[in-house]
């Protein structure tokens, strides 16, 4: 299975790169509304991946026949206040964080500095959830944030 | 506009789209995962650091897919910069080498703080573009969508601010 996974994020890892989904000039040109390819590449990528899952709880198995578990993400004050964050950071650094292991992939220098600075923010919630958790309403350490 | 990798033309936006689709449903379909990247970098933090957070079932029983996904992702990049014109480290950053032009030392700066942003922010906000705006919204999921619409907001009124009002770049 860890083969898969690695050829798996390989495909996903070489469409990022050549979409322009791991470019910082397309990342600003979305959000400058001066690029349309992201809009394209996500509601595309969204509007087949929606009917896919359907289907596929429809059989409500995987191919091998093991019983599908999709685990929902639980809703808390840290989606938005979340969301937010992490969006100024997509616009600085002109990645999210697939694309920064692409980019670091590509050989781009510093995609590398954008790595340890996400790695320290990782770090920094999982220091202070406890005090964070209720600001910002969030579910039990057990639980977590939301996976993904 | 051509990729800032070897000026590479992209990929047309729907291919790239229906191959992002073809990812995510492989990983349900044949591994019973739902895609997320950013749960990897607590993957990473869990290796070294000894926090309760980090010791969390949900973080360490994900480790022995998402680890290797993530090796994938640098891979890909890797063989797509092989394959278009061969591999070397580089410091180009095409739009901001115009109009911001720092140097090394200034980018892995601007890169370090983006990335703080980055990883606290998708922690908080329980996953990324690929968690939330993709398998998320495909799934119908409330905290998706929030966090999908506060993202992309939270981007354009950043990005509009930097290259419009504090380094306007003649001609955007």
């Amino acid at each position: 299975m860890t083969l898969l996974y690695l050829i798996l994020g390989t495909v996903f890892g070489f469409i990022l790169s050549r979409s322009g989904a791991a470019d910082y000039g397309f990342i600003q040109g979305m959000f400058l509304f001066t690029e349309f390819q992201l809009y394209g590449i996500i509601a595309v990528a969204v509007l087949i991946t929606a009917p896919g899952i359907w289907l596929i709880k429809q059989r409500g198995r995987t191919l091998l026949g093991q019983r599908l578990s999709i685990e929902m993400k639980p809703f808390h004050g840290g989606n938005l206040a979340g969301g937010i964050l992490f969006g100024i950071g997509w616009s600085i650094a002109g990645m999210c964080p697939g694309p920064i292991m692409v980019n670091i992939g590509e050989g781009k220098i510093y995609a590398l500095a954008a790595l340890a600075g996400a790695l320290v923010g990782a770090s920094l919630l999982g220091w202070f959830y406890s005090a964070l958790q209720r600001p910002f309403g969030l579910p039990p350490l057990r639980v977590g944030t939301g996976e993904g | 506009m051509p990729l800032i990798l070897h000026g590479l033309p992209p990929l047309h936006w729907a291919l790239a789209g229906v191959g992002i689709a073809g990812i995510t449903l492989a990983l349900l379909f044949l591994a019973n995962r739902r895609l997320g990247v950013s749960t990897g970098f607590e993957d990473i933090c869990s290796l070294v650091l000894p926090l309760p957070y980090f010791k969390r079932a949900a973080v360490t029983s994900g480790r022995g897919w998402r680890l290797p996904l993530l090796a994938g992702l640098v891979l890909g990049g890797f063989l797509s910069a092989l394959l278009g014109g061969g591999w070397q480290p580089t410091w180009a950053l095409g739009l901001f080498d115009q109009a911001i032009g720092l140097g090394p030392a200034g980018k892995l700066a601007w890169m370090f703080v983006g990335g703080l942003f980055i990883g606290f922010g998708t922690r908080l906000a329980g996953g990324c573009t690929s968690g939330h705006g993709i398998f998320g919204l495909a799934n119908f999921e409330l905290p998706s969508l929030v966090t999908t619409i506060a993202f992309l907001a939270a981007g354009i009124v950043t990005t509009q601010i930097v290259y419009r009002v504090l380094f306007p770049l003649a001609g955007l």
